[in-house]
């Protein structure tokens, strides 16, 4: 490669660098238009399309999570950036080879039956997925045995479950029971949420983690998931 | 006979009024936030009390009545205003009501939208008629309210509240439209309950910094907030008002809207609020309702009770020691005569250091 080459590469990389933090700013920013228009960038340059979403479309929404976390960013803004960044990844996804999609973790989450309140679930869905999970959603008032029959069905990693009412909590062991009961529980772990649920409660049910919001619900995971490999090595 | 409860020496109503003198009173108010519980009391199912403002009466009574406490709240869900404007509401056996599904799914249906008639939509003529036969039957010794959601939450249960929170960046003016309407029918309803002899009490959990910004809540939900409140302040009324999870950012917003008391859960620091805005508002609440009411024993109430008033206790415009939300229907009634108790012990005026809870 020439000189003039190489400059051109270097500039192109730049470009490139450019293109995923504008990617990710606009997400930060709430700007769906402006995500749609760089996306659209993306594909007729034919940039790296795994790169773009990792680098500027989920590296925006994890800023958007970490804002959350710090109480800058509240529900309606990551939501608002959660619609920003689908609307990329819409464009995005067709181009993607199926290897890059491959092998990821598989949640199945759901808020347990008796409970309509689905934001939690879904800010929490929006960060796993983010996240790098692979996400099964039931939806919301889902029955204890739907969200086993589901992970047995998917061969899901984790199950996630959401509720904001305490007349429901029950309902959350019931799910740690029946996956005793069909000899399930050694292959998938069981993490919970939602405003009357606390660590103390996770630890009573023997769920295996608790998280308080959608930031740390994706932190839990991770860290369920690895502490599994360390364990099986 | 206005008697009060046995344990007691004044009636609530004869011990609020000195509280807010400043005169000798025998215990801090205290109001363990009984909604459905109730219905254990005079052992009827949860859904039996919803639309019969007989029962619902009759339970609510029974438990003041049971444990002495120094406000009944008549209660069942924070739905029953968006029901009764097209909201449906699931409604199981024997467990608390939830939201089924919003009154419309399109911003477009906004225009359809009519403020609710107290008198003839949903479940509230029998809550007010609950409320009418509460006052009548305990009026003069306890303050009897009825709750009331407030605007910017119940405009979240007509276009639901996911779709609420992108509105507020998507669509600014149809939120406040839903703010609108539903200011409407609170001010309606609250002119009903203050017509049956009792005081709207609000609640407004999406308000929380929770869910939104602080500055969102001072865009969509303290101007409503603020005009419900005046309007009900014109009939001479106090106004106790609720939000749930944090509220740390929007206490000195609480006050500005005009509350003459703030109802806060145990997702804050109470020594913060009392630091904050003890000396312009009274405090209420922050007992957790979950681990320490519904799950913990008597012993762990108490200790709850003690760290809460060794915090307030001397709050400049006093403070109500109370759970920080309504309590699971599920609550042990041992806990509650654990919090009464544990009140009457500390006695009052408190004194610091009598009691005050170690570690």
């Amino acid at each position: 490669m020439n000189k003039t080459n190489e400059k051109r590469e270097d500039a192109k990389m730049g470009d490139e660098r450019q293109l995923f933090q504008d990617l990710s700013d606009a997400v930060v920013a709430m700007d769906e238009d402006r995500v749609v228009e760089l996306a659209r960038t993306v594909i007729e340059n034919k940039i790296d399309v795994y790169e773009a979403i990792e680098k500027g479309l989920s590296h925006g929404m994890e800023r958007a999570g970490q804002l959350f976390e710090e109480e800058e960013y509240f529900v309606p803004e990551l939501l608002v950036c959660s619609d920003a960044m689908y609307a990329g990844l819409d464009l995005l996804r067709p181009y993607l080879t199926q290897s890059a999609e491959g092998s990821k973790r598989k949640v199945v989450i759901g808020v347990i039956e008796g409970d309509t309140h689905d934001i939690g679930k879904n800010l929490v869905k929006i960060m796993l997925e983010t996240g790098g999970f692979d996400l099964h959603d039931l939806g919301r008032d889902v029955p204890p045995a739907r969200f086993v029959q589901k992970a047995r069905e998917v061969e899901a990693d984790i199950i996630a479950i959401s509720t904001l009412m305490t007349t429901t909590m029950d309902g959350m062991a019931e799910v740690v029971k029946l996956l005793e009961k069909e000899r399930l529980r050694d292959r998938v772990k069981v993490i919970v949420g939602g405003g009357p649920i606390s660590q103390g409660f996770a630890a009573r049910i023997g769920a295996d983690g608790y998280a308080a919001n959608a930031g740390a619900a994706v932190n839990l995971a991770r860290s369920l998931i690895d502490g599994d490999r360390a364990h099986a090595r | 006979m206005e008697t009060g409860h046995m344990h007691d020496k004044m009636t609530p109503v004869e011990r609020l009024e000195a509280y807010a003198r400043g005169g000798a009173i025998d215990r801090l108010p205290c109001v363990p936030i009984v909604g459905n519980t109730a219905a254990r009391i005079i052992g009827v199912k949860v859904s039996e009390l919803r639309n019969n403002g007989r029962l619902l009466a009759e339970a609510q009574v029974a438990s003041y009545r049971l444990f002495g406490y120094d406000n009944i709240r008549v209660f069942t869900d924070l739905y029953v205003l968006a029901e009764a404007m097209g909201a449906s509401v699931t409604v199981p056996d024997d467990e608390t009501a939830y939201l089924g599904a919003p009154a419309i799914d399109d911003v477009a249906r906004i225009r359809q939208l009519e403020p609710a008639d107290p008198a003839s939509d949903g479940c509230l003529p029998e809550h007010l008629e609950a409320t009418r036969i509460a006052v009548r039957e305990v009026g003069l010794e306890v303050p009897v309210t009825t709750a009331l959601t407030g605007p910017f939450t119940n405009a979240s249960f007509l276009i639901g509240a996911e779709e609420i929170a992108r509105l507020v960046y998507k669509e600014p003016a149809a939120v406040h439209a839903l703010c609108s309407v539903s200011l409407e029918a609170a001010v309606r309803y609250a002119e009903a309950i203050i017509d049956a002899g009792a005081t709207p009490s609000l609640t407004d959990p999406m308000s929380s910094s929770t869910v939104i910004s602080p500055v969102l809540f001072r865009r969509f939900s303290l101007p409503y907030l603020k005009r419900l409140i005046d309007h009900i302040h014109a009939s001479g009324k106090k106004v106790t008002l609720h939000i749930c999870g944090k509220t740390n950012r929007i206490w000195r917003d609480m006050v500005d809207a005009g509350a003459d008391c703030i109802s806060i859960d145990n997702r804050i620091d109470l020594a913060d609020a009392v630091r904050e805005v003890g000396d312009r508002v009274r405090l209420m609440g922050n007992v957790d309702p979950t681990e320490i009411m519904l799950e913990g024993s008597p012993a762990d109430v108490r200790r709850a009770v003690r760290a809460c008033v060794t915090k307030a206790g001397q709050a400049q415009k006093g403070y109500v020691v109370a759970s920080g939300c309504s309590l699971p229907t599920e609550t042990p009634f041992a806990n509650i005569h654990a919090m009464l108790d544990a009140v009457r012990e500390i006695g009052f005026p408190v004194a610091k250091g009598r009691f005050q809870e170690r570690g």
